[in-house]
């Protein structure tokens, strides 16, 4: 699937502190105003842009058996479709998570009629560094 | 809001209908006119028209001239906006994690 951005990364950090970091201010966005519960106001803004949407769901770390986290949530300018954004937290070791990331937008409709996209089989974006770490 | 974004947006809306899709499926199978394509939907020419008209301004069909007809292809150059929002909002991602990395390294080394 084209329409679908995938990362993973291996942070030195517990679950509950990467939490922490990502759902606050200042790394999804300039300003992050984001409501932790299913429904809840997803309000952003970055270099003057504002972006908005809605939370789907949460998982906090700690509320969780295994100890890992998830936050799902849409998240659009107006006029244009929203995308999905999807935060998974998965404890490694003691001190350790893998955080995975998906953002997807609703372009299924396209592999719906079967056109081939252009540059599929190119190289994945991105440094290697973050896929390596 | 960049030109591929709202390229993209206007795709999106062309696709909505599922008459469109079928009809946009049928033209990546072979070029056609309204005709010929009305002859194989049980809507009338008229509203094929109007349908192949919305695909061709969301830049999806191209039309060529077929004697007194136009005929329709499929012009794969807007979907290239898919790849282009790949590669932009993958650039974030790399940011945000790249930034995040950075955080908690440090964090955790002090």
């Amino acid at each position: 699937m084209v329409d679908r951005i995938e990362r993973e990364l291996l942070l030195p950090a517990p679950p509950e502190e990467v939490w922490e970091v990502v759902t606050g201010p200042g790394w999804l966005a300039d300003e992050v105003a984001l409501e932790l519960f299913p429904g809840g106001d997803a309000r952003f803004s970055s270099n003057g842009e504002p972006k908005s949407g809605w939370v789907e769901e949460v998982l906090a770390p700690g509320t969780t058996e295994g100890g890992g986290g998830r936050l799902a949530f849409w998240w659009g300018t107006d006029g244009d479709p929203a995308t999905r954004v999807e935060l998974t937290l998965k404890p490694d070791g003691d001190a350790a998570t893998r955080l995975r990331v998906v953002e997807a937008r609703p372009l299924e409709l396209l592999d719906l009629v079967g056109i081939p996209l252009p540059g599929t089989s190119g190289p994945s974006y991105g440094p290697a560094m973050l896929m390596a770490a | 809001m960049t030109i591929s974004e709202s390229g993209a947006s206007a795709v999106f809306g062309a696709l909505a209908d599922p008459t469109r899709r079928r009809l946009l499926s049928a033209i990546a199978e072979q070029p056609a006119t309204a005709t010929e394509l009305a002859g194989d939907l049980p809507i009338s020419r008229q509203a094929v028209v109007k349908h192949l008209s919305a695909l061709a301004d969301a830049g999806l069909l191209e039309r060529e001239r077929a004697g007194r007809e136009v005929r329709y292809r499929v012009t794969p150059a807007p979907l290239s906006d898919a790849v282009s929002w790949i590669a932009e909002v993958g650039a974030q991602w790399d940011a945000r994690l790249a930034s995040l990395a950075r955080t908690l390294d440090a964090g955790n080394r002090s």
